[in-house]
């Protein structure tokens, strides 16, 4: 009786479903599409840092953290300009969740019920459009949670340095023009630094006496 | 093609018709592309909804305009004329339903009258849930009428790229088409706002400690 239930004889026709076998009818393309060079825009980048995470972003309409993709995380420094982004892809799809940069006065903090996960603010950039998001991010771990937000902090204190120091070389700058305004006063400095160097010489020449002496005495 | 109410893109760009029962997932499956969000709560479609949405592959830039459409008759609006141009289609059932998954002949039959030989993937979704009612051994309508068949779950992104996949292998006739990271441009620099760094800090102290949408336990793939 078994065996004339269809139910049954379904069950034994069908095998496993193989994800990459082609069950489907034949159909003739409608689009003729050329390889074309990807360019996934992290050329000129090295990355600091690589985590399989989840984003969320905070809707404020609904006071509710909203899922924006589970993927990897990095930190991108770039090569020439030591500007650091981070920017986060969705796997499979490889789209953007995420892409901004870490600015030194950015600060990461833990979430509040969730010791995975931490939150911060960022205008993101994902999108193509510069957009005020409040972003929450969760690890499979609380290491590469702790990693993350040491690696953000670090980054933001270095983009600081990096900031300051922009700062005191456009002052080395002004200084260097205010000097050459005054014609004259350079001259002065020249003479000055002539004088140094006529008493440098005399020290030296003392010097070399003293050295003399013990070798006579022996 | 250029379809009526719609933007022409310079890129490739197709007409995807989504059909199958109410609460399958059909809506929530667009969305979590769309945003990456996963909407729990049911809204059922009215008629229509339309989406774009964009991929990135080894052979270019593709849009699929996503036909998300109702499920529930008494919403269903035109009905099936909503599959008229329509290029290729998602099936959608859920296995924890047997009834969606015994209606699928009824959705296949309309569509096909509509669109003929054009690629079809059918998906049961909701696969992340223990208690499914039809087993993956259970479903052989896809072999019957060669379609291409994917398990999948919008809520833990299962197999949630497969079904576009395919499609855009068929379309473009091409197995070994696959999807390339998405140009990410530098972002510009940008100008602080300490009164406004001032508000978004406060925002997120009160952000910080709103729950996390999903369960921790999920697992990273």
């Amino acid at each position: 009786m078994s065996s004339a239930d269809p139910e049954h004889r379904e069950e034994e026709e069908a095998p496993a479903v193989g994800d990459d076998e082609d069950t489907g009818a034949h159909v003739a393309p409608i689009v003729k599409l050329e390889e074309v060079a990807v360019t996934t825009g992290e050329e000129d980048e090295d990355a600091i840092l690589d985590l399989k995470s989840k984003l969320y972003r905070f809707d404020k309409d609904g006071n509710q953290w909203k899922e924006r993709g589970a993927g990897t995380v990095k930190f991108l420094k770039h090569k020439a300009s030591g500007k650091v982004r981070l920017l986060m892809r969705q796997s499979k799809t490889l789209k953007i969740c995420a892409n901004h940069l870490i600015l030194p006065t950015m600060s990461v903090q833990e979430h509040a019920g969730n010791e995975k996960s931490c939150v911060w603010h960022a205008r993101d950039f994902a999108d193509g459009e510069l957009k005020d998001e409040l972003f929450c991010i969760r690890f499979p771990s609380i290491e590469n949670c702790k990693s993350f937000m040491e690696t953000f902090q670090e980054v933001a204190e270095t983009q600081k340095a990096e900031d300051e120091k922009e700062s005191s070389d456009a002052a080395g700058l002004i200084e260097k023009l205010s000097v050459e305004e005054k014609a004259d006063a350079e001259k002065k400095d020249e003479e000055k630094s002539e004088d140094k160097t006529v008493e440098k010489e005399s020290a030296s020449g003392k010097e070399s006496k003293a050295v003399e002496e013990p070798a006579s005495s022996a | 093609m250029a379809l009526p109410n719609q933007q022409t893109v310079d890129y490739p760009s197709f007409k995807l018709v989504i059909v199958g029962d109410g609460g399958t997932g059909k809506t929530t499956f667009v969305k979590r592309h769309l945003t990456g969000e996963f909407e729990k709560k049911y809204e059922p479609t009215i008629g229509v909804e339309v989406h774009p949405l964009d991929f990135f592959t080894n052979c270019g830039k593709i849009r699929f305009y996503c036909w998300d459409t109702a499920g529930q008759e008494k919403f269903g609006g035109l009905r099936d004329g909503y599959y008229i141009h329509g290029q290729c289609a998602i099936i959608m059932f859920d296995v924890t339903a047997r009834l969606t998954y015994k209606n699928v002949p009824t959705w296949h039959r309309d569509l096909c009258r509509v669109c003929e030989n054009i690629p079809i993937v059918l998906c049961g979704n909701k696969v992340d849930v223990k208690n499914r009612q039809v087993k993956a051994k259970q479903v052989t309508f896809h072999r019957k009428k060669n379609l291409q068949y994917y398990e999948i779950s919008a809520k833990s992104n299962y197999n949630f790229e497969k079904p576009f996949l395919y499609l855009a292998r068929k379309l473009a006739g091409d197995p070994n088409l696959h999807f390339v990271e998405s140009p990410a441009l530098a972002p510009p620099e940008v100008l602080i706002d300490l009164a406004a760094q001032q508000q978004h800090e406060a925002e997120l102290l009160a952000a910080a400690s709103q729950p996390l949408p999903d369960d921790d336990d999920e697992s990273f793939e």
